[in-house]
């Protein structure tokens, strides 16, 4: 079927039926596709101010779109619907939903600040799209990226017990981001980094001493005894828990 | 030789000559054809002046108050002139109240007829109660309520569809009206002031806020009253089953078209030539342009004159002009109408 302006068509919006009967008559076949109507009904009004509230975002409102920022980006220049310009906008009409269609991309800014330095109107686009990137993550539009999962595991254990366990870190770490330690430690990177530490050499050459003073036995000792018996900082009492009302008190306050 | 001048049209413009050729002591002749002086800021009710914010009524009261208080000035309204004869330095001019007057030279300050909405039926006006015209609103904001004048109700949201009755070639209308984004930005301003529950959104080609308009009305319209700007010209405006009206065109930087619920429309509506040009070419013997506007002489060594010797024109006569900018045209002219007359005092003596 020919479709002009192929560009212009979100695939979800295109319907296809392998078999199909309308009023009785087989239509069958590739030729029933349906597209439904890509007209915008309805603005968020309120999405601007609620964008405004993540930092970075506070001048959005100036934007006149002379396009400007996208010009000068240095991820637009690698990918043409990487577009600042085009998300403005649509944070200024409160169109979420086309926002979301690029949540994959908009995490890739890379902070040049080329558009924030070139913005005839001070908008600061460079602000804006960490603002839209946290946006989506903090609002479950997309998936948490690796380092955030990191962070909340890390942050967890501090207000936990006012320090962190590096061995539980990383293993609730590769849990939560569902990567097997057993097939890494067989097959993957990580069992070429232990072997690294291998000094079974030195031990074969006769140097007793080297050996045991350059192979983590007590390290590793230390952290095996740690995954049981969790050390907590002194005197930590409720510290962990003051801190963490503090924090969603600030959240609170910031995004509403 | 007369040493009268005879100005036609009590607007902005004329105001301004009558005032200024009285100052250097000539006599002057007003006419104007409404029964109020003033001019459309007076006549059609605008609310606050681009650029100063003052009240139409306030700024444009004082101009008129400054010529009726004026000796020099004997004003006719409700009057038109209906025949001129005689040549630069010695007209007769015939006014319909029978009167003639001597000039020595006339200063038109005809100015321009706002575009009538009922010529785009598209865009819903005369259609729908809630489209109005930018001139309506103005009397809205001048009334001090924002409300939808089908139900009373205070709008969500606002659309000003600018270029209404400007460049626009279907009906004939291939100029910019030039003021028309300004007022747009101030009175969506405006809107904002009485109603800051409302949204008001700016449908727009271009935006046109020319020297320092940019900043202190679309900047300060964008910025402190977060009017929202959208890439679009409206194609059809019509009524959803719940009542709202329903802006339909296609957004040019979403590359979608939309079909949007609005609670008011306002049309940004653009200056034309005045209704009686026709007439008014006739009776002076002037040319027009081709738009319909008043023609100009030669612009350069004798700014401001008609195709008609000792015939002067200025203002939204000549196209589509702001007050300010009309009002120094005013000036220019009792300039020009004061000293040709003097030249020729000179010339005879």
């Amino acid at each position: 079927m020919a479709i002009h302006e192929k560009t212009l068509i979100d695939p979800s919006k295109v319907l296809t039926s392998d078999h199909l009967v309308v009023d009785g008559v087989d239509v069958s076949g590739h030729w029933n596709t349906m597209i439904l109507p890509r007209t915008l009904r309805e603005y968020d009004d309120k999405f601007e101010d609620h964008i405004k509230q993540y930092s970075g975002a506070e001048n959005v409102h100036r934007c006149w779109q002379c396009g400007s920022c996208t010009n000068s980006c240095t991820m637009y220049a690698q990918n043409t619907d990487f577009n600042p310009r085009y998300w403005i906008y649509l944070v200024r009409l409160g169109l979420a939903d086309e926002i979301l269609k690029d949540k994959d991309i908009i995490w890739q800014c890379v902070s040049c600040n080329k558009c924030t330095n070139i913005c005839p109107k001070d908008v600061r686009p460079e602000g804006v799209m960490k603002a839209l990137a946290h946006w989506i993550e903090s609002e479950g539009h997309g998936e948490k990226s690796r380092s955030t999962v990191f962070d909340e595991e890390f942050a967890r254990q501090c207000l936990a017990r006012g320090r962190i366990e590096d061995s539980e870190v990383m293993t609730n770490f590769f849990k939560d981001t569902q990567q097997d330690i057993k097939e890494m430690a067989l097959n993957g990177w990580l069992g070429i980094f232990v072997a690294r530490m291998n000094k079974w050499t030195e031990l074969r050459k006769g140097n007793i001493f080297r050996f045991l003073t350059r192979t983590p036995i007590m390290h590793s000792l230390h952290m095996g005894w740690s995954m049981f018996f969790k050390p907590k900082t002194k005197s930590w009492g409720r510290t962990g828990e003051v801190l963490s009302q503090y924090v969603k008190e600030q959240k609170e306050l910031a995004h509403g | 030789m007369s040493d009268t001048v005879l100005v036609v049209g009590a607007g902005p413009t004329g105001l301004s000559a009558a005032a200024g050729v009285a100052s250097i002591g000539k006599k002057v002749v007003l006419v104007e054809k409404e029964d109020v002086l003033g001019g459309a800021p007076i006549l059609s009710g605008y609310a606050k002046l681009v650029p100063s914010g003052e009240w139409a009524k306030d700024a444009i009261g004082r101009m008129i108050k400054r010529v009726e208080d004026n000796a020099n000035v004997t004003i006719h309204k409700s009057t038109r002139v209906v025949k001129v004869d005689g040549e630069a330095g010695n007209f007769t001019a015939t006014l319909s109240n029978g009167q003639t007057v001597n000039a020595g030279s006339i200063i038109l300050g005809t100015g321009f007829t706002h575009f009538d909405s009922i010529n785009k039926p598209e865009w819903g006006f005369g259609t729908y109660e809630d489209v109005l015209t930018t001139t309506q609103m103005e009397q809205m904001v001048g009334a001090g309520k924002i409300t939808c004048p089908s139900n009373g109700r205070v709008p969500e949201r606002v659309a000003i569809l600018l270029c209404v009755g400007s460049r626009d070639r279907q009906i004939g209308r291939e100029w910019c009206s030039k003021i028309c984004c300004t007022v747009s930005t101030n009175l969506a301003m405006e809107i904002k002031e009485l109603s800051p529950s409302t949204e008001v959104f700016i449908y727009y080609m271009d935006i046109r806020t020319f020297g320092l308009y940019e900043d202190k009305f679309y900047w300060k319209s964008q910025e402190e009253f977060k009017t929202k700007f959208v890439k679009a010209r409206i194609a059809e405006v019509t009524r959803s089953p719940d009542g709202r009206l329903l802006v339909k065109g296609e957004d040019t930087l979403v590359k979608r078209p939309i079909v949007i619920p609005m609670d008011i429309v306002v049309h940004a509506i653009g200056m034309d030539p005045n209704e009686d040009n026709p007439e008014i070419s006739k009776v002076f013997g002037i040319g027009l342009e081709k738009h319909g506007f008043v023609d100009r002489g030669e612009q350069y060594t004798s700014s401001f004159s008609s195709t008609r010797r000792g015939i002067y024109v200025g203002g939204s006569a000549l196209g589509p002009e702001d007050i300010d900018t009309s009002i120094s045209h005013g000036l220019a002219m009792a300039m020009r109408a004061v000293g040709d007359m003097n030249a020729l005092v000179q010339k005879a003596a």
